[in-house]
């Protein structure tokens, strides 16, 4: 064997086997029957039932709101870090990291010891007579956006923090000598030096929050219909398992996604320029 | 400079007020586990270690932590062997094929896990083969972008390409010059690395359960079914799952922190 052999069949084998082939096989099935045929029927399905639709719905309108909040939090956050000590900056870097691994199960978990039926905020709620805390459900859509901030701030801030370490406190001090205020300064200034690492950040955690199964399945199981658990309801082998629909619905997903993203990469690159 | 610290209650608040809001959930998680009986009150009705016995006496317990280990630790091996080299040949002789792999930071998130988990299931679902070995591949080539990342930076700055061609010219194989005079000059690079991948196979939950049907019960599985069976042994799990990638995140921070130092130098 070669040595140019040698050192790709390894590489190879694993990204075939692992991703590539699982991946082309999903697009192919998208367009294939229950029995195997060629046909459309899983795309329209999932365009014309209102199940599905809700489905998409739901998984778009949960990552804006919360990549929206992630990032309005993590730009503040981000700031805040740089303005500290350099030894508080790498500790407050581990606690982030920290919290963006805790996500899925555990952060799950966590919340419904908080915000659960049988948790503290309920019995807050129900001592002190807080109505809008009693009727919080961390189940619902507004409960799963909370879950969501959990782990899209620490992300949001691991994205922002290195950029704006870069802004130098001398710019600043140049720019009051030229006679500019600082809301002047952050407007012609920092805001077109951040906006494509904003944009860049924001979607990521667009896409993280679109491809989140583990934890809205550890809050509540199969119950809310988004992309994530609808894909994972029709692959788990039960009664009403559809892979093929499910291969559809996959593809319809991760093509949003390549694209969203790639769009994303060339306005930063021409921004950046 | 003084003028600035005056001026820090700001940036302070606001971190504070962020990091009071994310360790809330695993305070209140803490004082769950070392509780008797919290249900519908303010306060825990009394405090108890006894449900990290509860946990520990649980044979289901270590099984599943061997289980997830050993899933870890055939994915760091596969990403040593299958990945290190190539990623070495791009940085070194190949950079078209490097600006080729930079490509691979989209991968995670426009193909999420329960994306891939499909694609499995459709081709190997019906298939005699070992679905172990592919759960690790997969798991592999998903860790292939942070991997890939925390190895670039290492490659930077030195000249490995002489290093390895002098090795080589004076007797060494190609394996042997890269085990003895390249790995070493990558160590915390490549410790990072190894570190992360190590991290994500071990608490990956995903692709496991739903490909392997959840007959292969990891450490994540088991911590799902026990938080709908023993809440309380399911909150000392979490407490200890958090303290794990607690030390993991300090041995990273540690690492980066002595390999910037070693640039600096």
């Amino acid at each position: 064997m070669g040595s140019k052999v040698k050192l790709f069949f390894p590489f190879s084998l694993v990204m075939l086997v692992g991703l590539v082939l699982p991946v082309v096989v999903m697009i192919i099935a998208g367009f294939q029957g229950m029995d195997g045929g060629f046909t459309f029927s899983n795309y329209t399905t999932i365009f014309s039932q209102n199940y599905y639709r809700m489905a998409i719905f739901n998984s778009l309108w949960i990552s804006l709101i919360a990549g929206i909040i992630g990032l309005v939090i993590s730009i503040l956050g981000a700031w805040a870090i740089t303005q500290l000590a350099e030894r508080t900056q790498n500790i407050l870097i581990i606690l982030f990291n920290l919290a963006a691994s805790f996500a899925g199960i555990p952060l799950a978990f966590s919340l419904i010891i908080v915000f659960g039926n049988a948790g503290i905020a309920k019995a807050l709620a129900h001592t002190l007579h807080i109505g809008f805390l009693g009727g919080f459900s961390i189940y619902s859509l507004q409960g799963l956006i909370l879950a969501y901030t959990f782990f899209e701030v620490p992300l949001g801030i691991l994205f922002l923090y290195a950029p704006m370490k870069e802004i130098k406190k001398e710019w600043f001090e140049a720019a009051l000598v030229l006679g500019a205020n600082r809301s002047f300064f952050i407007k012609t200034i920092i805001l077109p030096i951040l906006l494509p690492n904003i944009i860049e950040t924001f979607i990521i955690l667009f896409a993280n929050a679109m491809g989140t199964y583990e934890t809205m399945y550890a809050l509540t199981g199969n119950n809310f219909i988004s992309i994530p658990i609808v894909i994972g309801s029709l692959i788990d082998g039960s009664l009403n398992a559809n892979v093929p629909l499910a291969c559809a619905l996959a593809t319809i997903f991760a093509a949003v996604m390549a694209m969203l993203v790639l769009v994303g990469n060339r306005i930063i690159n021409r921004k950046r320029k | 400079m003084k003028v600035q610290r005056v001026n820090k209650w700001r940036p302070q608040l606001v971190i504070t007020l962020i990091a009071i809001f994310l360790l809330a959930p695993i305070v209140a998680t803490f004082f769950y586990s070392i509780s008797t009986v919290w249900v519908k009150t303010i306060l825990p009705n009394g405090l108890t270690f006894k449900w990290y016995g509860v946990l520990t006496a649980d044979p289901n317990f270590i099984p599943s932590v061997i289980r997830s280990l050993l899933l870890a630790i055939a994915v760091v091996i596969v990403t040593m062997v299958a990945f290190l080299p190539v990623i070495f040949y791009a940085n070194v002789y190949n950079p078209k094929l490097k600006e080729k792999l930079r490509y691979l930071s989209i991968l995670p998130y426009s193909i999420p896990g329960i994306v891939l988990v499909t694609g499995l299931v459709q081709l190997y679902g019906n298939v005699a083969v070992p679905k172990i070995i592919i759960l690790i591949l997969t798991i592999s080539a998903i860790c292939l972008p942070a991997f890939y990342q925390s190895l670039n930076n290492a490659f930077m700055g030195d000249d490995f390409r002489g290093m390895f061609e002098q090795a080589q010219l004076l007797g060494d194989s190609k394996v042997g010059a890269f085990i003895r005079v390249v790995l070493p000059n990558i160590r915390a690079g490549l410790m990072v690395g190894l570190l992360l991948t190590f991290a994500a196979a071990f608490t990956e939950y995903v692709i496991t359960n739903i490909f392997l049907t959840g007959q292969y019960q990891t450490l994540k599985i088991y911590m799902y079914r026990l938080m709908n069976t023993n809440g309380n042994a399911a909150s000392v799990l979490t407490i200890i799952f958090f303290l794990f990638l607690g030390v993991i995140a300090l041995i990273l921070i540690k690492l980066v922190s002595n390999q910037k130092r070693a640039k600096k130098e």
